[in-house]
């Protein structure tokens, strides 16, 4: 892009270049790193954005329109290298190619940009050796160069013969979540509500962002989910992640708490920033109150960094830039401690809270558990479904997992009503640890 | 779909099951398969499902009694069934099972009351079961014809697709439609009245009824559907469009709407259309004068119409007026010297030469700058500069022309400061004076015709240049006005034997210019005899004037030019070529007529050295303008031209894209431009400068300005400069003030005249070297016929100026978008008159008045509003500042 041949020397003679001023302005600075991705001749070659969102003749007319003008690119492409007096045209090619390829020489080593000294110097640094000062060639796509890319180096002279692009900071990359969980939204007993709402604030934007549109609203940015220990938060994420196509990240509030000062702001960016690239998407935050919490004077460093990592995360939520496609997932089981900038509608829309199930969604919950289990004809679940005691969807789980392990214990085959009532109490007197039942009545 | 996907998970836990039961080596209990099946459903669903299934066994029965009401309790559980918007509603999901059973029964069933409910409920229950049978429509016909709101606006969506669909196919089989145009009779309304207008508009348009919309129309829906229709018309292909267009101006005139009706009215360019818009609102005064304004900017009178009333507005009198009104407004009616915009001395190079090049350079960007303003540093000052002794020849020539741009639209004040160079001795000085004598001319009628009365002596005068320079003042002064006199006068010297191809390609082009858009079977005969007996002069370069005159005529007619073209094709050789491409690319100008863009492609593409690729390349870019995503996908298409094509094709990329967006400066299009004008290739490069002046027009772009200093630098010594010149003037073209921008009226109209100007200097522009770089500079005075002023004035209804507050923001395309939504976003207020962007908007911030015409630009009448709030928000916060 920016490394065009901005003059022809040969043109001017070299009597003229005694005529030359003393001084000529510098040439136009080379853009070096990301931003020169949003300009010029990127944006001429994407698509025009097509305006009706809703379906109708026109929204059709128009992509229809679009299709033939590929169709005319595409045949004109053909026809031209078809028609083209073949001679001249490839061996000028290939011996371009070649001579590139000598330059760049045999073989290469990988280093990282530490410095972009000007337009054709940088200190780079070799994974082994120290750093050195060498020279970039000119064939080498300025706009992908930036502080910490991981450049080629010529095996000699160390001088930058190309770019490794798609790096994305790995820390990054361990967000995204390549294997979809199995959950899925039949795991989940009751919720139905919760299931609804989550749909309609999550999934609905990215597959049908036209029925928003026909009713004239802006579909929601994000949702929280917020409830009791246990009651399906992290299951209903997984579950819409198993459900979607969409790039699902995944981070835990803590993760974002770096060593370093900046690094975490730095990561919630970047963190934005793939979830654009790859948007539609959706980002998961799980455990939100590790830097959600409220605001106040603080003097460790500590403490002031966490703010701060929450400050980005405001601005990325509901910034300066718009982002439509990428919405936000968080859960926490505290709602009333997070900073309420940080829930305020317009970055968080949806505000969904999870119950303790009711007497249905629990006999829903043991149906779950209990499916995949050899039962005892004995077994009388709705004993356990009616009972008073505060169950949450996860206390019926460790219920069922624990009465599965008692019966193993005296190597029976089957599960057993008094399996059942025995793990219920280890269960309930484990969950109450420390505050004795009865103590405060 | 949620019930798949638990389906699905539910084969899974078997599987596993399985596995588990194989581990523990015990006997799977048979019957927990179906145990689990039911496990599912909740026990409210249960008993939906029960209660479902129950009905539908009873349709079967004896009793025509129980039949009749289970199917009504079928009916009523279905209709209040709430659906969410992520699941189909229940009742339909359970009734799916069974819409086998009920297609069977429906065949059993006496005909009566019963089975025509049955059919309605098929009906619905078919739209839930999606296939491409499209039962939904046939058991609606069959049903009882019960309204059709009953069932949601979901049902009714389906519905239209399928008639859709089945319109086509029975069009194709020749069969009745009676039956489905009766049932989009009762669709309609009901879309109509639940806004979904661009669904009742689609509809129409499948089954080619769109005239019934009319009844319907009431003003608050009335703008949505207009909005809508018109921009579909950008896609349909002809001569639907044309009536899509029609239909658009009869809603308009309905509602009484009369400015926009002949918007449109202009746009399909029907000249008894626009009489009898003229002739509804002739009583009204004030919407008589608006539509005036509207014309005058469009620049046609309305045939057969006593434009007596508003003789002045239609004539562009006052024009000139109006525009050093927003001058001083502006504070910008100071004269300003070349030296001012080229800023050289900032630059700290030598000082630049004297040379007669610059110097001509000069006189042309002091003409741009100051045109209009009636007063500059060089030309008309008191003290007599003398400053075109300091050009040479043809240098005169265009000097002493360049005068008639700055006296622009002021006849009685003009003339006198032309008048000095007409009795110059000097042949070229009042040569020169001709052509500014057409030049101020441009496009303000007068009923004296001072320029034919000074010009017509000279046409038949002594020398060549004498003629060249009036019959091409002629030209630029009645562009558009279609006066047969003009033909009489002009025409003979087509014939003149002894004149060179230079002579005749101007009176070509003028007649051209001043016969835009008429399709004149005439003179279309004369030019292609011309160009036949020419022979081989028609090869050379100033010949191509010839082809572009001969294009003009056809300029957006279309069809209408397919006689012309096929007479072309009898001219053989370089120059039939030539005038093919140009009649062809002029007839289709602005409709981005994809299949026409296919063949200028095509023609690229043939793998030879063609230097009339470049003509192809600007074709495309002619065609395709006016319309944002055409215009989108050309800068893609010029990006692959660029990168495999010839030096030809290289050449006219740039000014291609000067003319896709012209005052309009894109920075995708600047970025490719500023690559260009660096270019090895002179004329690549020139072609690129002179573009960076276009797309900046008159709108003091600073970053176009800052690349064209760096490019003076850059090119101190070549001849790049005088382009690099020319475009500093253009880029502040009446001091920021003007547009050369074609379209009007909210990007909607393209002003013919105004591509015909554009169309010259690009055509000229095409052969640099040869035409614009030596002698035929003084084309580049052809853009006076796109100049206009780029500003919003408001008037009271006495014609004198109102200075109300406006808000000026970036357009939002509204089309298709529910409720009220904004027009404009980033908007700033200001105090009319005001200068208004390409892609910019405005709308009055108060409700004080009333505007006559919904699209706020150029000149527009205000009128009190009787309901204003005075209370108004901001106008308390407007007192306070």
């Amino acid at each position: 892009m920016g490394n065009n041949q901005s003059s022809d020397p040969n043109k001017r003679g070299d009597g003229q270049n005694k005529d030359q001023p003393k001084y000529q302005p510098p040439p136009p600075p080379t853009q070096f790193g990301k931003k020169k991705k949003r300009r010029g001749a990127e944006t001429a070659s994407k698509l025009p954005s097509i305006t009706p969102h809703t379906k109708c003749k026109l929204k059709q007319l128009k992509l229809e329109r679009v299709k033939d003008y590929l169709l005319m690119e595409q045949e004109f492409l053909q026809n031209y290298d078809l028609n083209q007096p073949k001679v001249d045209e490839d061996s000028k090619e290939v011996s371009d190619e070649k001579t590139i390829e000598e330059i760049r020489g045999d073989p290469l080593t990988v280093g990282s940009l530490e410095e972009i000294i000007d337009d054709n110097h940088a200190i780079v640094s070799s994974t082994v050796g120290p750093e050195h000062y060498v020279r970039i060639m000119s064939f080498v796509d300025k706009s992908k160069l930036f502080l910490g890319a991981t450049v080629l180096l010529h095996n000699k002279t160390l001088s930058i013969v190309g770019v490794i692009d798609g790096e994305v900071d790995p820390m990054v990359n361990v967000m995204k979540v390549e294997k979809a969980p199995t959950e899925s939204y039949s795991d989940i007993g009751g919720l139905e509500t919760q299931v609804q709402e989550m749909k309609e604030a999550i999934e609905l934007p990215l597959t049908h962002p036209e029925l928003y549109e026909e009713i004239g609203i802006k579909p929601p940015k994000g949702v929280i989910l917020y409830g009791e220990p246990g009651t399906g938060k992290t299951l209903l994420a997984k579950a819409v992640a198993n459900q979607t196509s969409a790039t699902f990240l995944r981070v835990v509030g803590s993760e974002l708490i770096q060593k370093y000062l900046g690094d975490g702001p730095k990561l919630v960016r970047e963190l934005f920033r793939v979830a654009e690239e790859c948007a539609p998407s959706i980002v998961f935050i799980d455990e939100i109150d590790a830097v959600g919490t409220k605001r106040y004077d603080s003097h460790s460093g500590g403490e002031r960094e966490i703010q701060r990592t929450m400050l980005e995360l405001l601005n990325q939520l509901d910034g300066f830039d718009a982002r439509t496609d990428v919405k936000v997932i968080m859960a926490t089981n505290r709602i009333e401690t997070l900073d309420p900038a940080l829930i305020r509608p317009g970055r968080i829309d949806r505000k969904i809270e999870f119950p303790l199930p009711d007497i249905k969604t629990k006999r829903r919950i043991f149906e779950i558990h209990t499916s995949k289990m050899n039962l005892s004809e004995d077994v009388n679940l709705e004993e356990f479904v009616m009972s008073k005691d505060d169950l949450s969807g996860a206390d019926i789980k460790a219920i069922c997992t624990e009465s599965g392990l008692l019966a193993l214990r005296e190597r029976r085959m089957r599960v057993t009503h008094t399996d059942f009532k025995k793990a219920k109490e280890k269960v309930l007197y484990r969950k109450t640890q420390g505050a004795p039942e009865g103590l405060y009545m | 779909m949620p019930e798949n996907n638990s389906s699905n998970n539910n084969n899974n836990t078997q599987k596993e099951e399985t596995k588990n039961n194989k581990d523990s080596s015990k006997p799977i209990p048979k019957n927990k398969k179906n145990e689990k099946k039911e496990e599912t459903l909740s026990p409210e669903d249960e008993k939906l499902k029960n209660d479902l299934e129950l009905m539908v066994t009873r349709t079967k029965d004896e009793n025509s009694e129980i039949v009749l009401a289970a199917l009504e309790s079928l009916k009523t559980e279905i209709k209040s069934s709430t659906s969410s918007m992520t699941s189909v509603p229940k009742p339909l999901k359970f009734l799916r099972l069974h819409y086998n059973t009920l297609v069977e029964t429906y065949s059993t069933t006496p005909e009566g009351k019963s089975k025509r409910i049955l059919s309605d409920i098929l009906s619905v229950l078919a739209m839930a079961n999606g296939n491409d049978e499209r039962d939904t429509l046939k058991y609606k016909l069959l049903g009882s014809g019960e309204a059709i709101a009953a069932w949601g606006h979901e049902y009714v969506r389906h519905l239209a697709t399928e008639i859709g669909v089945e319109y086509d196919i029975r069009k194709e089989e020749n069969q009745s439609v009676e039956d489905l145009l009766k049932l989009v009779d009762e669709i309609i309304p009901f879309q109509m009245t639940h806004n979904a207008e661009p669904e009742a508009c689609d509809l129409l348009l499948e089954v080619e009824q769109l005239s019934k919309i009319f009844n319907f129309i009431d003003e608050n829906n009335y703008p949505r559907v207009c909005l809508y229709l018109f921009n579909c018309s950008y896609y349909v292909p002809g001569p639907d469009d044309i009536n899509i267009l029609k239909i658009c101006v009869d809603i308009y005139i309905k509602m009484k709407q009369y400015p926009d009706a002949l918007r449109i009215a202009m746009k399909i360019g029907d000249s008894e259309l626009i009489t009898s818009i003229f002739k509804l609102a002739e009583n009204n005064k004030s919407v008589l004068q608006q539509l005036g304004f509207l014309a005058a900017r469009q620049k046609i009178v309305p045939e057969n119409f006593d434009i007596e009333p508003i003789a002045d507005i239609i004539n562009n009198t006052k024009l000139g007026e109006f525009f050093l009104n927003l001058a001083t407004d502006l504070d910008v009616r100071e004269p300003k010297l070349p030296e001012d915009i080229f800023q050289s001395h900032l630059d700290s190079t030598t000082v630049t030469v004297d040379s007669a090049r610059i110097n001509l350079a000069s006189s042309f960007v002091n003409a741009f700058v100051n045109a209009g303003f009636g007063k500059d540093k060089l030309m008309t000052s008191e003290e007599d500069t003398k400053w075109w002794f300091k050009n040479r020849d043809l240098g005169v020539l265009s000097t002493v022309a360049s005068t008639g741009m700055i006296v622009l639209w002021d006849i009685d004040g003009g003339l006198t400061k032309i008048d000095k160079f007409l009795c110059s001795q000097e042949k070229h000085c009042s040569n020169g004076a001709l052509m500014a004598i057409g030049m101020l001319n441009c496009g303000i009628r007068s009923d004296m015709d001072p320029a034919l009365a000074l010009l017509a002596e000279h046409v038949n005068g002594a020398s060549t240049q004498t003629r060249i320079s009036a019959i091409y003042g002629l030209g630029l002064a009645y562009a558009g006005t279609h006066r047969q006199d003009l033909m009489s006068l002009l025409s003979p010297c087509l014939d003149d034997e002894k004149e060179k191809m230079e002579f005749i390609g101007i009176v070509a082009l003028s007649l051209g210019l001043i016969f835009i858009g008429s399709c004149d079977p005439e003179l279309s005969t004369l030019f292609v005899q011309t160009l036949i007996q020419r022979g081989s002069q028609a090869n050379e370069s100033h010949a191509r004037f010839l082809h572009l005159g001969l294009g003009l005529l056809y300029l957006g007619k279309q069809d209408a030019a397919e006689l012309a073209l096929e007479t072309l094709k009898a001219i053989e050789g370089k120059a039939g070529e030539y005038a093919r491409l140009t009649v062809e690319a002029c007839a289709y100008a602005g409709t981005g007529n994809v299949l026409k863009v296919q063949n200028m492609l095509h023609f690229c593409s043939d793998g030879t050295e063609n230097p009339h690729h470049g003509l192809a390349v600007l074709s495309i870019a002619l065609i395709a303008m006016g319309e944002d995503l055409g215009s989108d996908m050309c800068l893609r298409s010029f990006d692959h031209l660029l990168q495999k094509g010839n030096i030809h094709i290289k050449r006219a990329i740039p000014l291609a894209l000067g003319l896709i967006s012209p005052s309009n400066p894109r920075i995708a299009i600047m970025d490719i431009l500023s690559k260009l004008s660096h270019d090895n290739d002179p004329e690549v490069a020139q072609g690129a400068i002179l573009s960076l002046g276009l797309i900046g027009a008159g709108t003091n772009n600073a970053r176009i300005g800052g690349m064209l200093r760096a490019l003076a630098v850059f090119y101190s010594k070549d001849v790049h400069l005088f382009f690099v010149r020319i475009a500093q003037g253009l880029l502040h073209m009446g001091k920021g003030t003007m547009t050369i921008n074609p379209y009007h009226m909210d990007r909607s109209l393209m002003s013919p005249v105004s591509v015909g100007g554009l169309l010259t200097l690009l055509h000229a522009a095409l052969d640099i070297k040869n035409i614009l770089s030596t002698q035929s500079h003084y084309l580049f005075f052809s853009l006076v016929c796109s100049m206009y002023p780029r500003m919003l004035m408001t008037l009271d209804e006495d014609l004198n100026p109102l200075p109300v507050s406006v808000r000026v923001g970036t357009s939002v395309d509204t089309v298709g978008l529910a409720g009220k939504p904004k027009t404009i976003t980033g908007f700033q207020t200001h105090t009319t008159p005001v200068l208004l962007g390409f892609n910019e908007r405005a709308e009055l911030a108060t409700d004080d008045y009333i505007a006559l015409t919904n699209i706020l630009e150029g000149i527009v009448i205000l009128k009190p509003n009787p309901n204003a709030s005075s209370t108004s928000p901001i106008v308390t916060s407007k007192n306070k500042k």
